[in-house]
């Protein structure tokens, strides 16, 4: 039924008068690119906590999976679904939960994609995740969707819980774009998160937990 | 949505006495306008920043052709489907189309300013399929059948009372409630299920990026990214000005957009969509739709004086820095767009006729320009509506002046290109002027204090005149 607008829509544009291009754009300079890793580190846990994000930075493995049992123990979570990305995937989550009385399944534990979502939406507490860049410019979390990384673990649940890996925190977006975007397949999802689902939508109230997440942790792990 | 444009004058005059609105208005476009101007200072060159942006928009402008090719090329490769519709119509028989064949119950909407353009919850509720408004303040609106009061707080001037009622009312919740973040929490409970149980997602694009074929939306409730990532069918619907050359281009752009539009560094969430989900993915739609809006697009784009109106980002900072939007606010403007990107926009989708009163209110003081990312120049383009206008601009549907108006005009012109005509008639003005002084000052003609005198006194003419007294100067 659209067949042909295609054509008539671009000819109109096309027939429309040509202006001359402006300038190029100048570019700005980020002063976050000059930072080191400690001034990046404390720029991203200062815009995070402002969005009542919390950050725990931890040496290794073992230091992580502490601090996670913490976060888990504090919320009450029982349920959890974890993600099989990278920055988890040494954590051996499910094995590890069991002896901590925490249940934490995969996607990969679920035979159809409506088992997996009423998981997500119903049944846990936490979406514990990988993050593949953290920006310091905005205190921002990067997710790339992928066969590890299901979108819903950062979204339905109530608490979003990201495993950082120190050396993915970068001073700006561009860091992402030149190794996702240039050249090969991107992502079919790429999700920048800053603090967790908000509204001030009502009178100009503002709080969090709007559709996604009302908490947010982050683990910055540095090896 | 029903257009209300030609009512502006009554509906502005209904919202001026309004004390929810006014409430509104007298605090939160002054906060909202002075945290966007904090905000910006995070930038080591604010204005810089801002220009780039401008500079970003109107290049991408200038090249619309070529990156409408472009993007298209790519979102295909990446597996998602594009279709170009004329007019809202097309559009929303394409979708409404799509969920019949999915047999789908109901349809959810990310916010998004095109999908009110084109009236799209009334074309699927036409066919028994509930679309459910998703943001917030957007959902709110729909329960209450109103326009956005605000592009990026649509309910923001709603009493919680009338909330908590027109909740109970339509079964959102069932124990009453006053309290903002507790009828937030209801409204969650209520769209939870219809995120989980949807079949198709709707959404708004905020930019669309040629090299890559992605898909950019801005948010903070995460409604959006629930549209985008439970159902197994995505329709996202962009107005063919959306596109931008490269990542790094839209990431700059990015960089302004919640800036201006909330004040804030950057929004909860963006999500850029490269195609649809992977095979092996465990969720994400199955099939990406792109719908490419024209919409009387193409025809502002083929128009010299009105084509920058496409480089508007949809940010809402015109609205917050306007004295007329802070006076009467959004529902004056009668449509889905509101302020002074509404009045600028507006008449060039719904014709220069229907939208009178739109691009007459307007006081030139070009604040809204003057902050404006996409470097549109409101206060020019009003001018030209008006003239065109009166020009009765066949393109546009300008209806012309009233005879009447016309006439008068007629008559200065006749005396002011003749001084002594002028001199006489300024002499007689000026007798007739003075006698109806109170006070010291002149605060009616002709009875009445209508027009010019409704709001203002006029001093008295001066004696002796400018004339009368240069001939007593050259004298001496």
């Amino acid at each position: 039924m659209l067949e042909g607008n295609r054509d008539k829509i671009l000819n109109r544009l096309k027939k429309a008068p040509q202006d001359y291009p402006p300038g190029q754009p100048c570019s700005v300079f980020m002063p976050d690119e000059n930072m080191d890793r400690e001034q990046m580190v404390e720029k991203f846990k200062t815009l995070l906590e402002a969005q009542t994000g919390v950050l725990h930075r931890v040496k290794d493995k073992d230091q992580a999976l502490e601090a996670l049992a913490g976060v888990l123990k504090e919320e009450g979570v029982a349920q959890a679904l974890a993600s099989t990305d990278q920055a988890v995937a040494d954590l051996d989550l499910p094995a590890w939960g069991k002896g901590k009385g925490v249940e934490i399944t995969t996607h990969k534990d679920y035979s159809s994609r409506d088992d997996f979502k009423k998981a997500a939406f119903e049944t846990v507490q936490a979406g514990i995740t990988g993050a593949d860049y953290g920006f310091s410019e905005t205190g921002t979390l990067c997710l790339l969707a992928s066969e590890d990384m299901p979108r819903l673990l950062s979204l339905a649940p109530i608490i979003h819980i990201a495993v950082l890996p120190l050396d993915r925190l970068k001073p700006t977006y561009e860091h992402m774009v030149r190794e996702v975007f240039n050249g090969g397949a991107p992502p079919s999802q790429t999700i920048f998160i800053t603090g967790p689902s908000m509204t001030a939508d009502i009178q100009a109230t503002p709080f969090k937990g709007m559709h996604g997440p009302q908490k947010l942790f982050v683990i910055l792990r540095e090896s | 949505m029903k257009i209300r444009t030609h009512e502006y004058m009554d509906i502005a005059r209904e919202q001026l006495k309004e004390p929810n609105a006014r409430a509104v208005l007298d605090f939160f476009p002054v906060i909202l306008s002075a945290m966007r101007d904090a905000v910006y200072q995070s930038f080591e060159d604010p204005q810089a920043a801002i220009q780039a942006c401008r500079d970003i928009r109107a290049n991408a402008v200038a090249r619309l052709p070529k990156l409408l090719e472009q993007f298209e090329e790519q979102a295909v490769r990446a597996g998602a489907k594009v279709v170009w519709a004329e007019d809202s119509a097309q559009a929303n028989a394409y979708i409404v189309d799509l969920a019949q064949k999915l047999g789908a119950r109901h349809a959810a909407k990310g916010k998004s300013m095109v999908t009110e353009e084109t009236g799209l919850n009334q074309a699927l509720e036409d066919v028994g399929i509930a679309a459910y408004e998703t943001d917030l303040g957007e959902f709110i609106a729909q329960l209450l059948e109103r326009p956005p009061f605000h592009i990026v707080g649509p309910a923001l001037n709603v009493p919680t009372a009338e909330i908590r009622d027109i909740f109970l009312e339509k079964g959102v919740m069932e124990a009453p409630t006053e309290d903002p973040v507790e009828l937030g929490r209801a409204a969650r409970k209520y769209l939870r299920d219809r995120f989980h149980f949807l079949d198709i997602g709707v959404t708004g694009v905020n930019m669309a990026v040629a090299e890559t074929g992605t898909i950019i939306n801005v948010e903070n409730e995460g409604n959006i990214r629930m549209c985008k990532s439970s159902p197994k069918v995505q329709v996202s619907i962009m107005t063919l000005e959306k596109v931008l050359p490269t990542m790094e281009e839209a990431l700059m752009v990015l960089r302004n957009l919640p800036r201006s539009a909330t004040g804030q560094l950057i929004s909860a969430y963006v999500s850029m969509d490269t195609g649809p989900k992977k095979a092996d993915e465990a969720d994400g739609p199955e099939e990406l739709h792109i719908i490419i809006l024209d919409n009387g697009r193409s025809k502002v784009y083929a128009d010299p004086a009105y084509r920058q109106a496409l480089q508007c980002i949809r940010c809402g900072a015109c609205l917050n820095f306007c004295p007329i939007y802070r006076k009467v606010g959004g529902y004056s403007y009668g449509w889905a767009y509101s302020g002074p990107m509404g009045q600028v926009l507006s008449p060039m989708l719904l014709g220069l006729d229907k939208t009178k009163d739109l691009y007459h209110s307007c006081t030139l003081c070009k604040h809204c320009q003057s902050v404006c990312p996409g470097g549109v120049e409101h206060p020019k383009i009003l001018l030209t509506h008006r003239a065109r206008n009166r020009e009765k601009n066949p393109q546009f549907h300008g209806a012309g002046a009233p005879s009447s108006l016309e006439a008068r005009y007629r008559a200065f012109a006749l005396a002011a290109s003749r001084p002594k005509v002028w001199n006489v008639m300024i002499r007689g003005a000026r007798t007739a002027l003075n006698q109806k002084k109170q006070g010291g000052m002149v605060k009616e003609l002709f009875g009445k204090p209508e027009g010019w005198f409704a709001s203002r006194d006029l001093p008295p003419m001066g004696r002796p005149t400018f004339n009368q007294w240069i001939k007593e100067y050259k004298k001496h």
